[in-house]
């Protein structure tokens, strides 16, 4: 039996973070939503055997991932992130802000899928080598490989600029 | 000045636009999916023109390798002549079927590739590539499959939308797109073969429907488009639990449509047609359809488009079976179902041929199939595939006489389908350990 009660409970809580890290993922809000849907539709597919087994949380990320790599794949390409997302909060200096996001998402764009999805696992999601390789379906080793690559990348970018370099606590991909 | 990653990550989405997700929305889809999920196999030629890059998701290995005993199972027989896989003759090349053409995706698991869409009246493949990682739109050649030679098309921006070809004719070729999000305006995109250009049509006053399958075109060079008007809805107590710990939705309520057309001429010219249907197929001569769809078929109904008489048959399918795909020829009725999952997981599903009178031609009974009529031109050809470890491969049914071929032993994950000339067929063949695969162009020798 479905329990769809338990199902909406479920993706009502976990809605948001996924969302958050789709949008990391893609670089745009709406799009993000697609994805969680999709991801979520994946969930509610697989939810009698998920509970049962208590792995609702980690499938519902790695589908919404799934959910974007397949979406790239199909659709192409690199994903252009949208405008910067204005809503600022406040207290801070609004310009440097915006910049700051709009750097950040536009490195993590020049990012290849995978890296960009480790990145994304390993610094937001705090997903360990061996639970982000879990997520992208591959070895440990390739999930090192590719943040080392994506974390050279991203400090190359900020290396240098107004904004600022970037620094990576804990920064070895391992 | 130094920022740290995580910080600017989190700061990032920190405060997000409202979300618009709707999980009504998310319920309905999951609840379609879980009736899809039985015909995921189905998917592959139910939605055969939807994607040339569909994934099964099941595993292979996971499979029994003996073949199912579907007595011992408690699966109950059709009541017709009936055909197992076993029943089919291992098929020679170059004796019961030749290849006209291949073509081979190495890395689909990387990018996306090129596919063949189907076969144009005058013998050239419509070959799809991408859109790919560094192409981001699809561009469309016309191949000559004996030289392997293409003509490319000029450029046609069609975003990155998917297409299903509506007609690959002599003088033009027509594509069916969608436009949208949960509810998609269609679009037809018509490449005029003479004069090399592209145009599109749309229609304003046609309602927007969930997606595009499902539209079809009349011999009256209408678009014939189902537009949702009832769902299915699962038991108030839910899907009962299969033996495989799936919900098993076999016996479903099915899907209705209020069926719609639009002229391909002029875009002002759009009518309800005032008929409830499931799903729709139209041969020359004919227009056939059900009550319903994606569950329970109801009875099926055969309208003469020369005389308007109608008449109207129980198709006889099993209690429990769900229509997954459909298909007619003047002659013939194919209807793909999943009609229930039994003890040992054996899978109960079918591919029903009858005659237009409602007489039981055949049908094919397995574990781990999908079949659905693939090509409607002469008298037709149903391509079947299966899943089940014994029986795994394509097989191909002619319905003019009843030959039953195994082409392949081999499934890709892929799919390739599209509309051919008479007697032939398109299927595919794993490569790179499943990574990509080799799409084949054939046609049956008599």
């Amino acid at each position: 039996m479905r329990d769809e009660a338990a199902f909406v409970e479920f993706a009502e809580a976990a809605r948001g973070r996924l969302r958050r890290t789709a949008y990391l993922l893609c670089g745009d809000w709406e799009q993000a939503s697609d994805h969680v849907q999709e991801g979520l539709i994946r969930v509610y597919v697989a939810w009698p055997r998920l509970t049962r087994a208590g792995r609702e949380h980690g499938y519902a990320r790695r589908a919404v991932v799934s959910a974007f790599l397949d979406h790239s794949r199909r659709r192409s390409s690199t994903e252009v992130p949208s405008e910067p997302d204005r809503n600022v909060p406040s207290g801070q200096d609004v310009a440097e802000s915006v910049a700051l996001r709009a750097a950040l998402m536009s490195a993590l764009a020049d990012l290849p899928l995978r890296q960009r999805a480790c990145v994304v696992l390993r610094y937001f999601d705090d997903l360990s080598v061996a639970d982000t390789a879990a997520v992208l379906g591959c070895s440990e080793g390739t999930v090192k490989s590719q943040t080392s690559r994506a974390l050279a990348s991203l400090r190359s970018t900020f290396e240098g600029s107004p904004i600022g370099g970037l620094a990576i606590e804990g920064a070895t991909p391992w | 000045m130094v920022n740290d990653l995580r910080e600017l990550l989190r700061h990032n989405v920190a405060s997000p636009p409202h979300d618009n997700l709707d999980l009504g929305a998310v319920l309905a889809g999951g609840r379609s999916r879980v009736r899809r999920r039985r015909r995921r196999l189905a998917a592959l030629s139910g939605t055969a023109l939807a994607t040339a890059a569909i994934v099964v998701t099941g595993s292979l290995a996971s499979l029994d390798a003996r073949p199912p005993d579907f007595a011992a199972a408690g699966v109950p027989r059709p009541d017709a002549p009936m055909l197992r896989l076993a029943d089919a003759v291992a098929a020679a090349e170059g004796t019961d079927y030749r290849v006209l053409t291949s073509y081979t995706n190495e890395d689909l698991d990387r990018d996306n590739g090129q596919y063949f869409e189907g076969v144009t009246d005058d013998g050239l493949i419509l070959f799809r590539d991408g859109p790919r990682m560094d192409q981001s739109r699809p561009r469309f050649a016309l191949m000559d499959p004996a030289s392997g030679e293409k003509d490319w098309l000029p450029d046609h921006d069609i975003g990155q939308a998917q297409t299903w070809p509506l007609e690959l004719g002599e003088d033009r070729l027509m594509l069916l797109a969608a436009e949208g999000g949960m509810k998609v305006e269609l679009v037809v995109h018509v490449f005029d073969r003479e004069r090399r250009q592209w145009g599109a049509m749309k229609w304003p006053s046609l309602p927007a429907v969930e997606d595009p399958f499902g539209a079809v075109l009349g011999p009256d060079q209408r678009l014939y488009v189902p537009v949702p008007a009832t769902q299915g809805r699962p038991p108030k107590t839910g899907w009962p639990m299969g033996p495989d710990g799936e919900a098993d939705d076999a016996d479903a309520a099915g899907d209705t449509y209020r069926l719609w057309s639009a002229s391909l001429t002029d875009i002002s010219d759009v009518r309800n047609e005032g008929l409830t249907v499931g799903s729709v197929a139209f041969t020359d001569h004919s227009m056939v359809w059900t009550d319903s769809t994606n569950g329970d078929s109801g009875r099926v109904h055969v309208r003469d488009l020369e005389t308007g008489e109608e008449h109207s048959f129980d198709p006889r399918s099993g209690e429990k079976c769900n229509l997954l795909s459909f298909g007619a020829t003047d002659d013939r009725i194919v209807m793909g179902q999943y009609c229930g999952t039994y003890d040992g997981g054996v899978r109960d599903d079918r591919v029903q041929v009858l005659g237009t009178d409602g007489d039981q031609v055949v049908t094919l009974q397995a574990s781990g199939i999908d079949g659905a009529l693939t090509s409607d031109a002469g008298d037709g050809l149903v391509t079947v595939t299966s899943y089940e470890s014994d029986g795994a491969g394509t097989y191909v049914y002619d319905l003019d006489s009843g030959r039953f071929l195994r082409i392949t032993e081999d499934v890709s994950s892929w799919t390739t389908s599209g509309p051919t000339q008479e007697g032939q067929f398109l299927w595919n063949t794993p490569e790179n350990m499943g990574r990509g695969m080799t799409q084949h162009l054939g046609e049956l020798i008599d």
